[in-house]
């Protein structure tokens, strides 16, 4: 699912300073500094011995984390979920776009697989957008305008994860 | 004597006064065409999609009650056309049978432009796309007879409706294309991953005939085109990510593609073009383009805190208007003397004055959340 141009923070941080604190942008300001005071900051060492996951860094509920660069929608992990797990109660769209994002503590780019959580309504709560690698609807595959509630019990969206699915051939 | 003709006076002047009973079960209704300024601000409810909204707004009022003129719903992101040859508004939904879940339906509305009251559906495939959405998934074609649907499962395909018998006709494959583009005639054309439009030709049953595809025109991995283009006396001009425009005249059976010519050659400042309407022509032929500085890969849906307006056929520049705020989409009237509409990003209704740049009003507060588009009247 990717919507709401230019409503999060990454798009608006350079005109924010330009804007009233009032309304959308403020609550949302609100939302996104709340939901990071709640979780515990990163680094998050994942995965287990036998097969070592590289190390990440950063606030996974934040619109900012390394693995949102293609982002559109409300993180999963301020709904229930985490950054590859759907909220309870909902189904994981099967199918969905993809992005390719660097992860800064190890320098290598990862395939992003932001498979939405469907079956509720929007979920409301951190809502980001962010465009790198984002194309028209007319490439699909990389499109974050889609609701990719498809191949699902329902295509009500609810929110969306950011699962790494494998590393990108060095550029 | 004078004190009992005062008190008489003082009795008939009150009974005169006396509010009348009223009739019950008035219901206002709207003129035919719409004035030329009342815009209609197509609400997606992105929070509560389920609950999208369609406001009939008087964008010349400064009166917050009177300038909200009416409303029609628009369930799970809605996308709506305005119809020239009849007094309809068709409006695609989509519903599910238990709200959230369950089955689900999909339907054309038919709204009656004066009475803002649904009075038939088509039923359609439950296939619509459901997106950010844009005028391009649901366009008229052949002098407003056959409505045409984008359909996005994620095969891709377009739903035909025939609009005077109000029924469904059948569903045309665009493989590797999108969206809807009109041509003259039962035509249509869809643009492709691979930098090549698809031409359709129809009969007049909604089957195809025909299906062609031009050469690639534009880089889709290096300089995309915009999808969403302003049409302009039949020609298309679709931005794109770097800021080049590419002219395409759809006023034929086919489309010709022009050469391309750049919105910000020789502009300092990075910038781009970008938004979720983001070009609009108006009635004297003139481009609008939402831009903002700064642009790089990722900034081609940010807000733009410009619009440029460019005379086509000279390809110049011609005005610049400054943004009271930055703006996440915009729309003209269809006038001689066009407003330009902006949502804001306070997601507030910005009204200015399309000739002169001026900043004429802001709306808000009329009970909507996210207005992604506006339509006026034709």
């Amino acid at each position: 699912m990717k919507w709401l141009d230019g409503l999060t923070e990454g798009a608006v941080r350079g005109v924010a300073q330009r804007t009233s604190r009032r309304g959308f942008l403020g609550k949302l300001a609100g939302a996104i500094a709340g939901g990071a005071a709640a979780i515990p900051l990163l680094p998050v060492a994942r995965g287990d011995g036998s097969n070592p996951y590289p190390e990440e860094e950063g606030d996974p509920n934040s619109c900012d984390y390394w693995r949102y660069c293609a982002i559109d929608g409300f993180l999963c992990g301020c709904c229930g979920g985490s950054a590859n797990s759907c909220p309870p109660g909902t189904e994981m769209s099967p199918i969905t776009w993809i992005g390719t994002c660097e992860n800064p503590v190890d320098g290598k780019s990862y395939i992003m697989s932001y498979n939405d959580c469907c079956g509720k309504s929007s979920c409301g709560n951190c809502l980001c957008q962010r465009n790198e690698g984002d194309r028209p609807v007319y490439q699909p595959r990389l499109s974050n305008d889609l609701n990719w509630c498809l191949g699902t019990e329902s295509q009500a969206y609810h929110c969306s994860t950011a699962i790494v699915i494998g590393t990108a051939l060095d550029q | 004597m004078k004190k009992l003709l005062a008190m008489l006076l003082v009795i008939c002047s009150t009974a005169s006064a006396e509010i009348q009973p009223e009739p019950i079960g008035r219901i206002q209704t709207l003129p035919d065409p719409y004035p030329p300024h009342w815009i209609v601000a197509v609400d997606v409810a992105f929070f509560h999609m389920n609950d999208g909204k369609l406001i009939v707004l008087d964008a010349d009022s400064d009166d917050p009650a009177g300038r909200f003129k009416g409303m029609m719903n628009g369930t799970f992101i809605p996308v709506m056309y305005m119809a020239e040859t009849r007094p309809e508004i068709y409006v695609l939904e989509s519903f599910r049978a238990r709200g959230h879940r369950g089955e689900r339906t999909d339907v054309m509305t038919i709204y009656d432009k004066t009475t803002l009251a649904p009075i038939d559906e088509v039923v359609i495939p439950a296939k619509r796309v459901s997106a950010m959405p844009t005028e391009y998934y649901l366009q008229l074609v052949d002098d407003e007879k056959l409505a045409l649907i984008y359909n996005f499962t994620p095969a891709t395909t377009v739903s035909v409706v025939d609009l005077e018998k109000r029924e469904f006709l059948g569903e045309v494959p665009i493989p590797g294309c999108s969206l809807i583009y009109p041509l003259a005639g039962r035509a249509f054309a869809s643009l492709c991953g691979d930098g090549k439009l698809l031409t359709i030709q129809l009969d007049r049953n909604g089957k195809l005939v025909s299906s062609e595809r031009t050469e690639a025109f534009f880089d889709a991995d290096n300089d995309p085109l915009m999808e969403k283009p302003a049409i302009i006396d039949g020609i298309a001009y679709f931005p794109t990510f770097l800021g080049n425009v590419f002219p395409v005249d759809l006023s034929g059976s086919a489309p010709v593609i022009g050469e391309s010519w750049s919105l910000v050659e020789g502009v300092e400042g990075g910038w781009r073009p970008g938004g979720i309407v983001l070009a609009q022509g108006d009635a004297s032929g003139r481009l609008y383009v939402l831009m903002h500085p700064d642009g790089h890969d990722g900034t081609h849906k940010d807000p733009g805190s410009e619009v440029w307006v460019f005379d086509p056929q000279t390809k110049q520049r011609v005005d610049r208007i400054e943004l009271a705020l930055p703006a996440i989409t915009m729309g003209l009237t269809n006038d001689d003397d066009p407003l330009l509409v902006t949502t804001n990003i306070n997601l507030e209704v910005d009204v200015y004055n399309a000739n002169s740049g001026e900043h004429l009003r802001t709306i808000g507060n009329f009970g909507q959340e996210t207005v992604f588009l506006f339509h006026s009247d034709r």
